[in-house]
């Protein structure tokens, strides 16, 4: 039993029960209930928003990285104790997530801890100068970091069979999420999984592709998300406030490194932490960087604050930026370069067509360059490398070059790959390079002489070609018929009753399904690596002939359907042809199962 | 008449209109005339041009050289790169030694300027191009330069510029297709100035390629483009815009602060001249002796500080004036002048007059007769040479007063001077400006139609075709536009008239500000932002718009929802720093992020940016582009064009709005196989005048249903589009709009037989052609190629 950090009685969807935190998970167990029905690693934990002050009810908010949608849990004590229990947690959980979040890299990310974490007495990523927070996690399932997709996953489902099945649990979670995501594979396995007719593991074989998607789906990493950050003040209690987040705090330390630095020199020294953001969210610098023009119009209005007015830099609204990069851009995107290619010539441009006219935007318009450059670099790990020269002609081609223009043959097939080609080609090259090999050789001139006498007077012919009248006229009635026939599906009405159409498709995906086992098992498996387990010869013999037994089973199924469709009064003919094609193949099976069974008594 | 064409290497197969294209472009070669040809964009205008006139250039013993002119230097590069490419391909492809040497010994190379050439490690670091070129001056002129061969280290040399006259003229780089990135490096490596290599080898060579202002600037033609020979080839690529292009290059402002400088100018001149006086007064002497005689002073352009703005047919050849002679008197005269213009600058109200009515009040009030101000710009030239100033940029200001005056005293007709004593109509701070601002494209085009034997004009945009000889005053022999031949539509223009909401959209400028419709540009680029995959590209009428609507969406939160799709990069007023984000977005349509880039029509990047491809999967373009038509210069244009050529108002401002408009969404596609959406947003776009100023290939493929969407129908229509398009084509458009030899030969056939049937005097058409049965294995037999005959 890990040990419990802080519990709470606390509702969830309504219903009462108990929170958790252990050292490793969060969890809800209903009241009652032996296991949780919630319940998460510290590492799934991504937000955290809780229930305004005065609000009635004490609610918790955990958004996670997976469901962004996260949990609600609502606090049931009475208001002063659910008040102090909610404070516990919420303080536990912000220096989890603030963990979660933070990146790799130690450092200047110090300055990143969150206030509050520092005063729930956590500790501080980075300041114990261990590599970030890592250590603290529990193993996230997927963290593999530095592993292509591709590996992973296919040293995974060799050593074991199963993708990701070195931890069976995770395995497991796969499954669960690809049936809440596709609900018919849901309702086929509850049908037959749950009802006992396969195993759980029979029904996965053949659809690991599925759990790899879903798979590869999860671990791609989530971008960070392009808003800007730009507190906004809202009203809280009456007072208009900005309410500090441990998230926020962290983006604006990272969209201006200037705050963090000012919160490096000055925290807890100078000023203490509260005080801090109080009179940075008052002070020009913080104005200088909210994304609104009308930031300019308040300057006027915004005190002095000999702290903060050290860090302001001018704005940045001159024609030309500030600060811009030394090296040259690639020549097919360089504009600066069409600038400096001839002298400026001609009458000034009208007022509207004169750049940065409005000076008050060109901050607010570079902010949003910086900011889309610097998403992308974290994305990309880094800054552009510095562009290197073009040096092949071929990179330039590729620039200019038009694909459709290129000719159709250049698009090389897909080699077959076979087992000793260089022998089958000599083999071939051998027997045609005998004299006298057995294709006769045509001989081109003779060969159309005698397609020209063949078309010799073929007007004439034409002119004699009846169409026998009988065959046209049942070709014509048998098509109209067909139009006909297709007209009257779709006039009719759909009028089976649900519960027999319901019936009639869990009869049919059912044996669909019997029937994909039994050929799974039949047949030889079609890639080793992607093979669930690898069944031994004894086992698929035993798993067809269950099969079988299933799909035997069929036919008296759909009797009953039949049956069932004349209670209701529905033209039970018409549920035959429905069931027909199934049926058919079902028999096709049945047939193959006791040819295969004849011909080799031995190996039963 | 029969010519052996290479067509390109991508080109094995030839699209359909790519080979019209040839045919038009063959027939106003052998006119020896002038063409307009419109093509679509992205379908290879570049590569067909330039294989059919490199295969004539090839084929006959002429030599005619081939001036190809674009409009930035992305684009020059671009087709710089084209040619290399193309005459790789020929080499491989020639198949005697003979012909291999012909290919091998072809030359063509881009010029540009000092400041994009320039490898000095000092000069280089300069920012401003003038600065560079002054710089560069001072290190290379010829007075320099024989004070430093002579006496070594006295005076500073570049050293790159020394290395390359060590060089045998005609003979400084070896034969073969020079990018400006290669010349740039062979200068590296040699240790020689790219710039002046680029210059000096002009005359030898086959191709050259650069801006228009080249060759329709005057001051700059006169130094590059006067020794080019007349039976050359002149292109015009990407030249929708030339007609301003032309305006430009006459046309002149004039400030406070510049008179203020040139003032200054004036008294360090004349403080050189006291100076020069005292040492070397011999000098002087010279300069007036040969003045008097009216020679022309004997110096390479590559000197030449300040050439003369005004057409080289309008230049007088004649001494310059006595009044002027004098050194000491033209710095008078130029300080009178100066003056005057100072004066004028201060009325406070908005002044319109014709060169004639200024050259009278000029005479009125100050003496100075037309004929010596005529002669401004040459005697300034001639003077700052004898000084030998160095730093020549400090004067640039000076300079351009002496262009204002040579110009206003040469041309009556076509110029107007307007001075705008405030910068907008509610300004109270007065910032006067003297446009000297030309009316007539014709003029500045008129020695180019007349001295080259063949001129062509083409673009991707360049409808509707006969308003370009009605403006430049010329006949064509062959106009034409093509239209594009697609087996599916990959592109799927759109017309939104109205938001979600029902509110008509529209950039006109009475309800371009309005919440509603600032609100509904702004959900058409959320919505597509949402649904587009890659980049976005958002086109905006003005500078001024943008700005404000940028700030407006920001305000609104409308740019928080597009964030949450996509990173935004906006067009600045810097272009290298518009660079940078431009490369920025192009790297993050690479990586799947996805961007949108929001610009202005006719702004910096609209001209000479492809968007092909994954950069740019949507062209939204929010109003239309019209220009200010409050402006007084415009008015004076319109109120120009009505009088002279007939061509009224509202038909210029529609066509120009027009031809920039397409021009933005055209570069959206590039090849066939490309895709993407071209969004209009304006209900004037649903106004079928209006679409009919759209090219060709454009209108064709707007559906009625398309004219006149609500964001949320265009919205459907496009995600069944991109679903559509999506799916792999797996397609084979040979035959249809891409043509094998054998197609070729067959609508040959049949243009062949009409041809013969129309005209029976015409020469005897039908070739022999060579029975030869390897024409369907790909490759190009050169007798087979020979054998066809591309004359109609």
């Amino acid at each position: 039993m890990p040990s419990l950090v802080c519990s709470a009685q606390a509702s969830y969807k309504k219903l009462p029960g108990l929170l958790e935190l252990t050292d490793s998970h969060l969890q809800w167990t209903r009241t009652g209930d032996n296991a949780p029905v919630v319940k998460f690693p510290y590492s799934e934990a991504a937000s955290l928003s809780r229930s305004k002050v005065g609000a009635e009810q004490v609610r918790l908010k955990i958004g996670l990285v997976s469901n962004e949608a996260g949990h609600n849990f609502t606090f049931t004590s009475p208001q002063a104790v659910a008040l102090a229990e909610r404070d516990k947690f919420e303080a536990e959980l912000t220096g989890i997530i603030a963990r979660n979040r933070a990146p790799p890299v130690p450092g200047p990310t110090t300055a990143a801890t969150t206030p509050k974490a520092r005063l729930a007495g956590t500790p501080v990523p980075g300041a114990n100068g261990s590599a970030a927070a890592t250590p603290l996690r529990p193993p996230p399932p997927l963290a593999r970091p530095s592993q292509s997709r591709a590996q992973s996953v296919a040293s995974d489902s060799r050593a074991s069979g199963t993708p990701l099945s070195d931890h069976p649990t995770n395995d497991f979670r796969l499954r669960k999420k690809v049936l809440l995501s596709t609900p018919e594979l849901a309702q086929l396995h509850r049908e037959l999984v749950m009802g006992g007719h396969i195993t759980e593991n029979e029904f996965w074989e053949g659809r690991e592709h599925l759990l790899l998607a879903q798979a590869a789906a999860e671990s791609q990493k989530r971008g960070k998300p392009g808003q800007l950050v730009d507190p906004r003040p809202q009203a809280v209690d009456g007072d208009v406030k900005i309410v500090i987040t441990p998230q926020l705090v962290h983006d604006i330390f990272e969209e201006f490194p200037i705050v963090a630095k000012a919160y490096s020199d000055n925290v807890p020294e100078k000023l203490s932490e509260a005080e801090f953001w109080s009179r940075y969210f008052q002070s020009k610098l913080f104005n200088a960087h909210r994304a609104s023009i009308r930031s300019s119009a308040v300057q006027h209005v915004v005190k002095d604050d000999p702290i903060f007015d050290k860090y302001l830099e001018k704005d940045d609204d001159e024609l030309e930026p500030r600060k811009l990069r030394e090296e040259r851009v690639d020549t097919f995107i360089d504009l600066g370069a069409t600038f400096v290619d001839h002298e400026e010539t001609g009458n000034e441009k009208d007022v509207t067509m004169q750049a940065g006219k409005q000076r008050a935007v060109l901050p607010l318009i570079r902010k949003f360059n910086e900011h889309s450059t610097r998403l992308l670099d974290t994305a990309l790990g880094g800054p552009s490398v510095k562009r290197r020269r073009l040096d092949t002609d071929d990179e330039r081609y590729a620039q200019i070059d038009l694909e459709d223009l290129h000719d159709d043959e250049s698009s090389a097939g897909i080699i077959l790959d076979m087992q000793n080609r260089q022998r089958y080609f000599d083999g071939r090259a051998n027997g045609t390079g005998q004299p006298g090999s057995d294709e006769p050789r045509v001989d081109f001139r003779e060969a159309m002489q005698q397609a020209k006498v063949s078309t010799l007077g073929w007007s004439a012919n034409l002119a004699q070609l009846k169409i026998e009248k009988k065959a046209g006229d049942s070709a014509l009635i048998s098509m109209t018929q067909n139009v006909q026939s297709r007209l009257d599906v779709k006039q009719r009405k759909h009028d089976i009753p649900e519960a027999l159409f319901r019936q009639m498709t869990t009869c049919q995906t059912a044996a669909n399904e019997f029937l994909r086992q039994f050929w799974l098992a039949i047949y030889p498996p079609a890639n080793e690596s992607q093979q669930l387990s690898v069944a031994t010869p004894a086992q698929k013999a035993a798993k067809a002939s269950k099969m079988i037994g299933y799909l035997k089973k069929t036919h008296e199924k759909v009797d009953a359907l039949v049956v069932e469709a004349q209670r209701e009064q529905v033209d039970p003919a018409r549920v035959r042809v429905a069931m027909k094609p199934i049926l058919d193949a079902v028999d096709k099976a049945l047939g193959f199962w006791q040819t295969k069974n004849v011909k080799t008594p031995g190996a039963r | 008449m029969s010519l052996p064409l290479r067509l390109h290497p991508v080109a094995q197969q030839s699209a359909q209109e790519q080979y019209a294209y040839m045919c038009d472009l063959k027939r106003t070669l052998d006119a020896t005339g002038h063409c307009v040809l419109e093509m679509p964009s992205g379908t290879g205008k570049t590569v067909s041009l330039l294989s059919l006139i490199v295969s004539y250039q090839q084929f006959y013993p002429t030599k005619r050289k081939l001036i190809y002119c674009s409009r930035t230097v992305p684009e020059i590069e671009k087709a710089l790169s084209e040619l290399k490419r193309l005459m790789d391909y020929r080499k491989e492809c020639s198949e005697t030694d003979e012909e291999r040497e012909k290919e091998q010994n072809f030359y063509g190379i881009g010029v540009t300027s000092r400041k994009n050439l320039c490898i000095h490690p000092e000069v280089s670091k300069e920012k401003k191009g003038k600065v560079v070129d002054a710089r560069c001056r001072d290190l290379t002129n010829s007075a320099v330069c024989t004070k430093g061969r002579e006496n070594p280290g006295s005076v500073e040399l570049c050293d790159w510029h020394e290395n390359l006259g060590k060089l045998e003229p005609g003979n400084l780089i070896p034969p073969g297709i020079w990018t400006l990135a290669d010349v740039l490096q062979y200068g590296r490596d040699n240790k020689i100035c790219p710039y002046f290599l680029v210059r000096r080898m002009m005359p030898f060579v086959d191709v050259i390629i650069y801006s228009f202002h080249y060759l329709l600037d005057p001051k700059v033609a006169e130094q590059v483009s006067k020794e080019l020979s007349k039976d050359a080839i002149v292109v015009f690529d990407e030249a929708h815009n030339i007609d301003n292009v032309c305006i430009e290059s006459l046309s002149i402002d004039l400030t406070r602060p510049m008179l203020d400088s040139a003032a200054r100018s004036v008294v360090k001149l004349g403080d050189k001249i006291e100076e020069i006086k005292k040492t070397d007064a011999s000098k002087l002497q010279d300069e007036y002796a040969k003045l008097v005689e009216g020679l022309q002073e004997a110096s390479s352009d590559e000197d030449a500080f300040v050439s003369n703005p005004v057409l080289p047919e309008d230049l007088l050849k004649e001494a310059i004036p006595g009044n002027i002679r004098k050194a000491e008197h033209f710095v008078a005269f130029l300080k009178r002048f100066v003056e005057y213009l100072k004066t004028r600058m201060r009325v406070l109200h908005v002044v319109a007059e014709t060169p004639l009515s200024f050259l009278q009040h000029l005479k009125d009030i100050t003496y100075i007769e037309r004929r010596p101000l005529r002669f401004c710009a040459e005697r300034l030239q001639s003077l700052v040479r004898t000084l030998e100033l160095s730093r020549i940029d400090e004067f640039s200001s000076l300079q351009k007063v002496a262009s204002f005056a040579t110009l206003v005293a040469t041309y009556e007709k076509g110029f107007l001077l307007i001075l705008e004593p405030f910068e907008t109509d509610n300004a109270t701070v007065p910032n006067p400006i003297f446009h000297l601002t030309c009316l007539d494209p014709a003029i500045a085009i008129k020695p180019v139609f007349e001295r080259f034997s063949t001129v062509v004009i083409t673009s991707g945009t360049i409808s509707p075709l006969d308003m370009y000889p009605k403006m430049l005053q010329f006949t064509p022999v062959v106009q034409e536009t093509y239209s594009m031949t697609l087996t599916r539509n990959s592109f799927l223009p759109l017309v939104i008239t109205r938001g979600s909401d029902q509110v008509h959209i529209s950039s006109r400028f009475e309800v371009r500000n309005d919440p509603a419709v600032v609100r509904n540009f702004g959900s058409i680029l959320i919505e597509y932002s949402k649904i587009v995959p890659d980049g976005i590209v958002a086109f905006f009428p003005s500078y001024l718009y943008m700005e404000s609507i940028v700030a407006a969406w920001n305000d609104m939160g409308i740019l928080n929802e597009v964030w949450k799709h996509k990173l935004i990069f906006v067009e600045t007023p810097d272009a290298n720093e518009t660079s940078i984000a431009l490369e920025n977005y192009r790297r993050a349509c690479d990586n799947g992020r996805g961007a949108v880039l929001l610009s202005v029509a006719r702004g910096k990047v609209s001209e000479g940016i492809d968007f092909d491809h994954n950069y740019g999967r949507a062209v939204v373009m929010f109003g239309v582009p019209y220009q200010y038509t409050e402006s007084r210069i415009l008015k004076a244009r319109l109120e120009y064009l009505r009088d002279a050529y007939r061509i009224r108002e509202s038909e210029f401002l529609g066509f120009d709005a027009m031809r920039n408009a397409a021009q933005c969404v055209g570069r959206v596609l590039r090849g066939k196989t490309d895709w993407g959406l071209m969004v209009f947003a304006d209900k004037r776009f649903a106004r079928a005048d209006k679409r009919a100023k759209l090219p060709r290939w454009i209108n064709q493929y707007i559906t009625e249903t398309a004219s006149n969407l609500s964001t949320d129908m265009a919205l459907t229509v496009s995600k069944q589009f991109m679903r559509m398009i999506s799916q792999n084509p797996n397609e084979n458009q040979t035959g249809i709009s891409l043509w094998t030899l054998a197609d070729i030969e067959k609508a040959q056939a049949k243009q062949k037989e009409l041809a013969l049937q129309q005209e029976a005097d015409r020469r005897d058409a039908a070739m022999e052609v060579d029975e030869d049965d390897e024409y369907g294995d790909g490759g190009f037999d050169d007798e087979a190629l020979g054998a066809i005959n591309l004359d109609v």
